[in-house]
């Protein structure tokens, strides 16, 4: 499914939304390093797109335990 | 809006926002700002007033914020004091102002979400100055802790551009991979831009003729007209002007392909103030940039003086389509940098915009001093080597005279004599 207005469809904007709640999940409860470390990395980066798109979301870091 | 056209954003929804929506996006984020950096930083708890209910209200009550304010703030604990919102521990990485205005650096850090945004404002500007996914890169910066072309650096590889890092080469050794590698997209300030142009001249190659270059990122530095056209010549390239400030963890303005620098304006609300009066001004007139910045959470700012003057256009009056309003000119100087001699303000991009017309000067240097009583100015000037100098003094004084209305001394100087940079130029000096 693509779009040839450069906006988002609906179903892009839920996509997004529900993939930096999956990855929210993995890190804060996977316990494989790698694992984490990347879930963490790519919610940064989708934290921008949302962002981007004007979506409102959660908008603060949380404190990640260190492990 | 058609397909093409849409094309051109990296982010359609929020560059081409009607304001109304634009004014209400940004004020949800400044709430949420405010109310993050009142819970997190005892600095912004104690300075932040409370109840401010609208982007009206904001502006007129909250006070303004100096680079004193923020250097005070981070001495009474080193190295971040009161001023972070978030634990610095969740930094990945640290960062400080280049310290050229003699200044204490400003410390700051950035956290994982803090950087993947600073980044992404990068992207916004780099696509905005149309630079594609496959294209060649060189970033020809010193990568140290100035921030300056670092979040450059990672927003071409997250848009899929190819980079050659080039951190430790020399000039020599840059001007030949421009060529031998054909890179399309160059990065630098605009100094350093004007000594690989001088390099590339002493190795008898021609960039505009031999290189591949498409686009020239200028930042780091205000730039005068003369260096523009001098830069876009020697390459034979387009040149895009991005600003960004250390305070604010990236960048805030970059050139679109109409040549409007426009205002990231959905992660940064911009004042323009009267440095005289404090009052806004309005557009089409000339004042101080006072900056919010809306994406970061480690270390926040609201409401700084920024000492960049410039003047804000309409957005209206670009015809790109991006809804976000633009500086005339870029950043046209910075006013603590404005000094009067005998009457006449005087700024190093008014002079910088006379002597760079010259292609016979390499490098300058000016210096305000008094001599017997009297404030002057003295321009001291390095030439090209190889290049005809006979009566090079007297034309820059004419020319200085003509269009600044004050005669400066002006001396010509040897090969190697004027000190040389790569980031931030110092060639201002008031010995008064």
């Amino acid at each position: 499914m693509t779009n040839g207005d450069g906006f988002l469809t609906e179903r892009h904007r839920q996509d997004l939304v529900d993939c930096y709640e999956k990855l929210h999940g993995l890190a804060a409860t996977c316990d494989v390093p790698a694992v984490r470390a990347a879930a963490r990395a790519a919610i940064a980066e989708v934290h921008a797109a949302l962002d981007g798109q004007a979506i409102e979301f959660e908008y603060y870091s949380h404190r990640w335990e260190n492990r | 809006m058609d397909r093409s056209t849409l094309h051109k954003f990296w982010n359609p929804v929020t560059e081409t926002m009607p304001r109304a929506d634009l004014a209400d996006w940004q004020w949800r984020k400044l709430e949420r700002a405010l109310a993050r950096a009142k819970a997190g930083s005892p600095f912004w708890a104690a300075r932040i007033p409370d109840g401010i209910s609208s982007l009206k209200d904001y502006a007129e009550r909250m006070p303004i914020l100096r680079k004193a304010d923020l250097i005070a703030a981070e001495a009474e604990a080193p190295p971040y004091g009161t001023l972070p919102s978030t634990d610095p521990s969740l930094g990945i990485r640290y960062h400080q102002t280049s310290g050229t205005s003699g200044n204490t650096p400003l410390r700051t850090f950035d956290t994982a979400r803090d950087w993947a945004w600073a980044v992404d404002m990068w992207c916004t500007a780099l696509h905005g100055a149309g630079i594609r996914p496959g294209q060649r890169a060189c970033v020809a910066f010193g990568y140290g802790l100035f921030i300056g072309f670092w979040g450059m650096q990672d927003a071409l590889m997250r848009m899929g551009c190819q980079i050659y890092p080039t951190g430790a080469m020399d000039s020599k050794t840059r001007v030949q991979l421009l060529v031998d590698k054909k890179i399309e997209v160059l990065a630098s300030t605009p100094t350093y831009a004007l000594r690989l142009l001088d390099t590339a001249r002493e190795m008898g190659i021609d960039l505009a003729r031999d290189g591949s270059l498409k686009r020239v990122i200028a930042s780091a530095e205000p730039m005068s007209a003369a260096t523009r056209r001098t830069i876009t010549e020697g390459f034979g390239a387009p040149i895009t002007d991005i600003a960004g400030m250390t305070e604010l963890g990236t960048i805030f303005m970059f050139e679109c392909l109409s040549g409007s620098p426009h205002i990231i304006e959905n992660n940064y609300i911009e004042e323009v103030l009267d440095p005289e009066t404090g009052r806004p001004v309005e557009y089409g007139e000339r004042g101080v940039r006072v900056t919010t910045g809306l994406g970061r959470e480690g270390i926040q700012v609201f409401r700084y003086w920024t000492e960049d003057v410039v003047i804000k256009r309409p957005w209206s009056e670009c015809g790109c389509g991006r809804s976000w309003d633009w500086y005339a000119g870029g950043i046209i100087g910075r006013h603590d940098d404005m000094r009067k001699i005998r009457g006449i303000p005087v700024t190093p991009v008014l002079i910088e915009d006379v002597v760079r017309t010259f292609p016979e000067v390499f490098e300058f240097q000016s210096v305000l001093r008094t001599v017997r009583g009297l404030d002057g100015i003295l321009i001291r000037v390095e030439p090209h080597t190889g290049f005809g100098v006979t009566g090079l003094d007297e034309r820059i004084r004419a020319e200085v005279k003509r269009k600044i209305g004050l005669q400066p001394e002006v001396e010509l100087v040897g090969p190697g004599i004027l000190p040389r940079f790569e980031a931030k130029a110092v060639r201002f000096h008031d010995e008064r």
